[in-house]
């Protein structure tokens, strides 16, 4: 490569860099220091205390928050993979009826947060809500049902509709990559006596791999990263029941004013996050290698 | 009660609005540059009035560019935090009474004797000394009122009432209970109330412990109190007329806020609701809804290890000129425009009637008399604001609020005993307390 090629390259580079290093880097490391350091009514009070962290193991919410937001991070990270893969591959046949769904199953991803949460939340309520009126009208159920007053379903009841809106681009993004599966490696397997099941675990699997495990990581930011959908819906309630990471972290920093134990609750779901994403692509390394060395 | 805006209120709204506009202020005139206003909440009419007015102020006030915004007031400490941190504060904030000591503390606020000395005495003249009072914080004023809300009140719905066979409305909480059960019905409950964790429905619930003599936070001793017996009783009662029968099921107490319960009773889906001083008067009631609204049933023995209180009070449209000011000047002066006696009449019934006013004057209109007779009549005897107090205020008290609201719902949905709940609350904010005050 020539030298002015090299300079031309870095040049190329540096806005995204650039970017990086502002808007990734630098607010990871401000987080990461205020976790650690002491705030007292918006004043720092000294750097390089675990304070905060103790703060937190001491709560008797957070154990609470933890074991809700793994139901919200895993199921629904799960329930969006395992149901856009199945919607992936009916839409990814050609027929007239699937042609118009490819279009129309965007519309719930296409929806404001906000629109969603206000709809949804009045759709599920106990005594005006459509669901349950519905489903006591029909005999289903003895009266209503409040699904986001009930602690035992709210956070299910929240797993459902997060899969409603993201489920959607998850299975476009898999009907895309079902379709580009070779017909011929169908066709053999076909011809060797593969059925449909067979044929979509021995050929379209392995196949989309490396699609489904860029989906599922995707799809497990977003979900983290979600807030405005629980937080409309419940604001974690009833008793705590819908809190999760990010509403507790909003609750901290932006209710209570306590930004020391925000950031350490950040960390923490930062580290976390992290981890099953690493976790999950040392599982799958296989499929990354493969598309690497086609 | 008819909470329709009337020709006569219509008529005096426009003249009175066109005629701030033409007046000359000659004090106004001292003021000039621009001047930013973040309101947060208030009654649908309510912001349609204060964006009318503030044509006037800029009518009045040429040589000041007003930048005004509305948000939603669930949002308002989120706003001025964010605003405070990135340096892009409103000068005027109007907010809640109860965000004072806070905001106080973190220097967002300025002390408005240090800048608005000459008024202060002005303002004093015009507004009802319980009401001014709130706006102060450590015997410094920090806010300027313009109405306050009470807790907590009774709206009632007087067909049901007196087809149970009842003449007068409850007066004590094994009243309300024995009331609740005989007007309930298959279809609807005798009472409802809202049990979400937003913090109107904690108010309303703090209405009733403090009437029973309870506190959430001894400012003395820096100890969380929720755990008071004036506390514990008063959820106690929740828990019962739960148990009697008379209310929605509890889990959708839970999910229902103080705006759904009262769209909910003024379509005839409960007989009662109990809720702040504005009970139905923002949204209104079904035509063939006839109802009342009185104050809250006393309880029938006090329980609570403080004094026993009528009422909690608060302002929700408290102006307040932040620490980033740069133009004190004209944000003193938005502040004293809206201290006239044309601006506080909103609240008198010209055309809002959901609010208890600020203004002396605002009293004197026949609309507030004809929509709240009992109010006028305990100003003008002196006893409305008897043996009131304000609605917690201090350093911390969301903690303190989100661990009581997390409370009532554990009583409510029956996980723990009020006793329970509350012990553990006490325990989790004062941890919080302490954390946040060091």
């Amino acid at each position: 490569m020539l030298k002015s090629d090299r300079f031309l390259a870095y040049a190329l580079i540096l806005p995204v860099v650039a970017a990086v290093l502002a808007f990734v880097v630098g607010p990871t490391y401000n987080v990461a220091t205020l976790s650690l350091t002491q705030v007292v009514m918006g004043q720092e009070r000294g750097f390089g205390t675990l304070n905060n962290f103790r703060a937190l193991w001491a709560d008797p919410v957070f154990g609470l928050v933890l074991k809700n937001t793994a139901i919200w991070i895993l199921g629904g990270t799960l329930l969006c993979v395992s149901v856009g893969l199945g919607v992936g591959a009916y839409l990814a046949i050609d027929s007239k009826v699937t042609g118009w769904l490819r279009a129309l199953i965007l519309l719930p991803w296409v929806l404001p947060d906000v629109v969603t949460a206000m709809a949804w939340k009045w759709m599920l309520h106990g005594q005006v809500g459509i669901i349950g009126q519905t489903l006591e009208s029909t005999g289903l159920t003895e009266g209503t049902i409040s699904f986001m007053g009930d602690p035992k379903l709210v956070m299910w009841m929240l797993v459902v509709v997060l899969v409603w809106r993201k489920m959607p681009l998850v299975a476009l993004i898999l009907c895309a990559a079902i379709r580009a599966v070779p017909d011929d490696q169908v066709e053999a397997a076909r011809m060797d006596g593969a059925n449909a099941v067979e044929r979509f675990r021995f050929v379209t699997l392995p196949n989309i791999a490396f699609s489904l495990t860029a989906v599922t990581v995707i799809s497990m930011i977003w979900i983290t990263a979600e807030f405005a959908l629980p937080w409309i819906m419940t604001g974690g309630g009833p008793a705590n029941a819908s809190q999760i990471m990010a509403t507790y972290i909003y609750q901290q920093s932006f209710e209570f004013f306590n930004w020391g134990v925000a950031s350490a609750m950040s960390v923490i779901n930062l580290v976390m996050l992290v981890s099953i994403v690493a976790l999950y692509l040392y599982v799958n390394r296989r499929s990354w290698a493969s598309e690497a060395s086609k | 009660m008819k909470n329709s805006i009337s020709r006569r209120s219509f008529l005096g709204t426009t003249t009175a609005a066109g005629a701030v506009s033409m007046l000359p202020l000659n004090h106004a005139r001292a003021a000039s540059g621009e001047i930013s206003v973040w309101k947060f909440g208030g009654t649908p009419q309510e912001v349609e009035q204060w964006a009318l007015r503030n044509d006037a102020f800029t009518s009045a006030n040429p040589d000041v560019g007003l930048n005004y915004s509305y948000f939603n007031g669930q949002i308002r400490r989120q706003k001025i935090l964010a605003g405070f941190q990135t340096n892009r504060l409103a000068d005027v904030i109007i907010a809640f009474g109860q965000d004072i000591p806070e905001f106080a503390g973190f220097g967002m606020l300025q002390p408005l004797d240090d800048i608005a000395g000459d008024k202060i005495a002005e303002w004093k003249e015009r507004i009802v000394p319980e009401v001014f009072e709130s706006g102060m914080h450590d015997g410094k004023l920090y806010a300027l009122p313009t109405y306050v809300d009470m807790a907590s009140f009774l709206a009632i719905n007087l067909d049901a009432m007196e087809e149970a066979g009842f003449d007068r409305p409850p007066e004590t909480w094994s009243e309300l209970r024995e009331y609740a059960k005989a007007m309930t019905k298959p279809d609807r409950p005798g009472l409802a109330f809202p049990a979400t964790t937003a913090p109107v429905d904690i108010n309303i619930f703090e209405g009733l412990a403090y009437a029973n003599g309870g506190r959430i936070f001894d400012e003395e001793s820096g100890k969380v109190t929720l755990n008071d017996p004036g506390v514990v009783d008063a959820l106690q009662f929740y828990v019962d007329v739960i148990a009697d029968g008379s209310t929605p099921a509890s889990t959708s107490l839970t999910e229902t806020f103080f705006r759904d319960t009262a769209q909910l009773f003024g379509q005839g889906r409960s007989a009662m609701w109990i809720g702040l001083s504005w009970l139905n008067t923002p949204w209104g009631v079904n035509d063939d809804v006839r109802w009342t609204g009185v104050p809250m049933p006393r309880p029938d023995t006090p329980t609570g290890s403080f004094e026993p209180v009528n009422a909690i009070m608060d302002g929700t449209a408290m102006l307040m000129v932040s620490a980033r000011s740069e133009n004190p000047e004209a944000a003193v002066e938005y502040l004293d425009f809206w201290s006239q006696d044309d601006q506080l009449e909103i609240w008198g019934g010209q055309p809002e009637i959901a609010r208890i006013p600020a203004g002396k004057a605002a009293w004197d209109n026949a609309e507030l008399k004809e929509a709240w007779p009992n109010w006028v009549k305990s100003y003008e005897e002196g006893s409305l604001f008897a043996g009131a107090a304000p609605m917690p205020r201090f350093i911390g008290v969301s903690a303190i609020e989100s661990a009581l609201g997390t409370a009532i719902q554990q009583a409510v949905l029956g996980q723990k005993t009020p006793q329970e709940a509350l012990d553990e609350a006490t325990t989790a904010a004062q941890a919080q307390i302490d954390l946040i005050r060091g």
